[in-house]
């Protein structure tokens, strides 16, 4: 018992050893692999959610993503939804925006990106107020907080 | 540095010395160039050739001296610096600041560390998403190679990974050892199993609130890395709490005290490699027949992981970052480095020398980008 006691341990000593030999150059390798997990993405509340649709003007693109009500393991009660302009922002931007693509306009958006000024007018009772309003390395971000 | 005691037992002739630092020579010289040296840039050849020179020497005197925590300690220093030293400086030349944006949050540009990780396990379950708004596999300090770097490095290393991998932890290591004697001597024992409290609290807060509420609120390191832009009263709040325990448990505490407190008294992560030093081969072993029960062990032990049961026990415990302070101190070499099933007392130098390779390689080349692009930076600066 003793000697199979020090032979595992010098096993696992060796084995440790090899794996940080390994270790820097297959950092790539493994990293790749571990991307692929399910479980390895960013969670909607800080990736802003999935594009839902775009609408495409001159010189610039209005992204609308999903809402995001996600919780741990369940939806909650508030949310947000995730306005991305990508291009050449104009002074002023105003877009009149269906973030439940049921067919009817939910809120009219108002930037002044000199200001960052933000307002909103709700359509819809759900559409609760500006969460966040910030010029972007691609354009501006907003986010308008929401209710289930 | 500490007046430690000669410990002869694991010195080595210069031949053997040379012999033993021949493997981390090639090793280093092969992650460093790529293999290939390019003289084409000077300050960047300068620069690796500082760094490699610097590794290999440290780990020579390692084996020519016998000591370990003495050159261990430079490089993990140098290691927390540079690291902060180079974050710092790519944020600045990025956003003009230390602090990040609401945009950055937005656009998933944060650097993540490790620390996030015992925040990230529950929601990773339930919700199969990271709670971190950093990249998970490209750029900076991505979430994929973070994770994998430290799985390995806690697996291997266990708590070891505190004191030869962390790149925080040369902060509180090196004002530890500013003054020669504590002035706080006396300090409950019950207070290393505070981390253990954090990291139950920051992981069921950052499950409940979805928030890495330990970086968001409560990481000291934040002072030497980066924050939240201050806009607001929250924000205010949560770096006059990042800089206020920066300032307590990193620099006052740790001088006062000569041990790592934040390591010992906050760190969440450190719990749980505390946890994994329960499955890594290599361990601190102490031989009860060559002790002679001087506690000089217990006493410089900056991680309180040694007691004076524990040295009756014959064991350490969990709390052990195998830093080789204890080691270092002990004139009669009765704790000392070993692996797990081979008995206390024999195989000194042969798990010695295993431990060394495995720890001191992940930390040389782990550190070797930060060292090498200040370096870079100090030479251009001079040039």
């Amino acid at each position: 018992m003793k000697k199979l006691k020090i032979i595992a341990g010098l096993v696992w000593a060796f084995l440790c050893l090899v794996l940080i030999i390994i270790l820097f150059p297959g950092l790539t390798g493994f990293s790749a692999s571990l991307s692929k997990a399910p479980f390895m993405k960013i969670h909607p509340r800080y990736s802003g959610g999935e594009v839902e649709k775009q609408i495409i003007s001159e010189g610039c693109t209005l992204d609308v993503r999903e809402p995001v009500f996600k919780g741990l393991n369940s939806d909650r009660k508030n949310g947000f939804v995730q306005l991305d302009w990508r291009g050449t922002v104009p002074d002023e931007i105003r877009d009149t925006v269906d973030y439940n693509l049921d067919g009817t306009p939910d809120f009219y958006v108002l930037v002044d990106t000199k200001t960052q000024k933000t307002e909103i007018k709700p359509f819809n009772s759900k559409v609760k107020n500006v969460g966040i309003s910030t010029p972007t390395s691609y354009g501006w971000a907003v986010r308008i907080n929401l209710t289930k | 540095m500490d007046n430690v005691l000669k410990n002869p037992g694991m010195k080595k002739s210069l031949g053997k010395s040379l012999l033993y630092t021949l493997p981390m020579f090639l090793i280093t010289f092969m992650f460093m160039t790529g293999g290939r040296p390019d003289f084409s840039n000077p300050s960047s050849s300068l620069a690796i050739l500082i760094a490699f020179m610097l590794v290999n020497v440290l780990y020579f005197l390692m084996h020519y001296t016998g000591k370990t925590d003495k050159y261990r300690v430079v490089l993990f220093i140098i290691f927390a610096l540079t690291l902060s030293f180079t974050l710092i400086k790519n944020m600045v030349a990025v956003r003009n600041s230390m602090s990040f944006s609401q945009a950055d949050i937005l656009e998933c540009k944060i650097p993540f560390c490790h620390l996030v990780i015992p925040m990230m396990i529950l929601p990773a379950a339930f919700s199969k998403s990271i709670i971190f708004p950093g990249s998970i596999l490209n750029g900076f300090a991505n979430i994929s190679s973070m994770v994998v770097l430290w799985s390995v490095a806690t697996l291997v290393l266990g708590r070891g990974f505190c004191s030869w991998g962390c790149f925080y932890g040369g902060w509180d290591d090196g004002f530890s050892r500013m003054r020669k004697k504590p002035l706080v001597k006396n300090i409950n024992e019950i207070w290393k199993w505070m981390p253990f409290a954090v990291l139950l609290m920051v992981a069921l807060t950052a499950a409940l609130s979805l928030v890495p509420t330990y970086c968001a609120w409560i990481c000291p390191f934040k002072a030497v890395t980066e924050f939240e832009q201050v806009t607001s009263v929250e924000s205010a709040t949560k770096a006059g709490i990042f800089f206020s325990l920066f300032a307590g448990l990193v620099v006052v505490l740790p001088v006062m005290t000569k041990k790592r407190t934040q390591c010992s008294y906050l760190c969440p992560l450190g719990a749980v490699n505390s946890i994994s030093n329960k499955i890594t081969p290599f361990t601190i072993k102490i031989d009860k027949n060559a002790c002679n029960e001087c506690y000089k062990c217990v006493e410089v032990c900056p991680m309180f992981a040694l007691s004076k049961e524990n040295i009756k026990d014959g064991k350490v415990s969990i709390f052990c970052s195998k830093c080789g302070k204890c080691v270092d101190a002990c004139s009669k070499n009765a704790i000392h480095y070993g692996i797990k099933g081979i008995p206390a007392g024999t195989m000194k130098n042969f798990s010695r020398n295993l431990f060394l390779f495995v720890s001191f390689l992940f930390m040389a080349i782990f550190s070797a980008g930060s060292i090498i692009s200040t370096l870079q930076s100090l030479i251009k600066l001079i040039l």
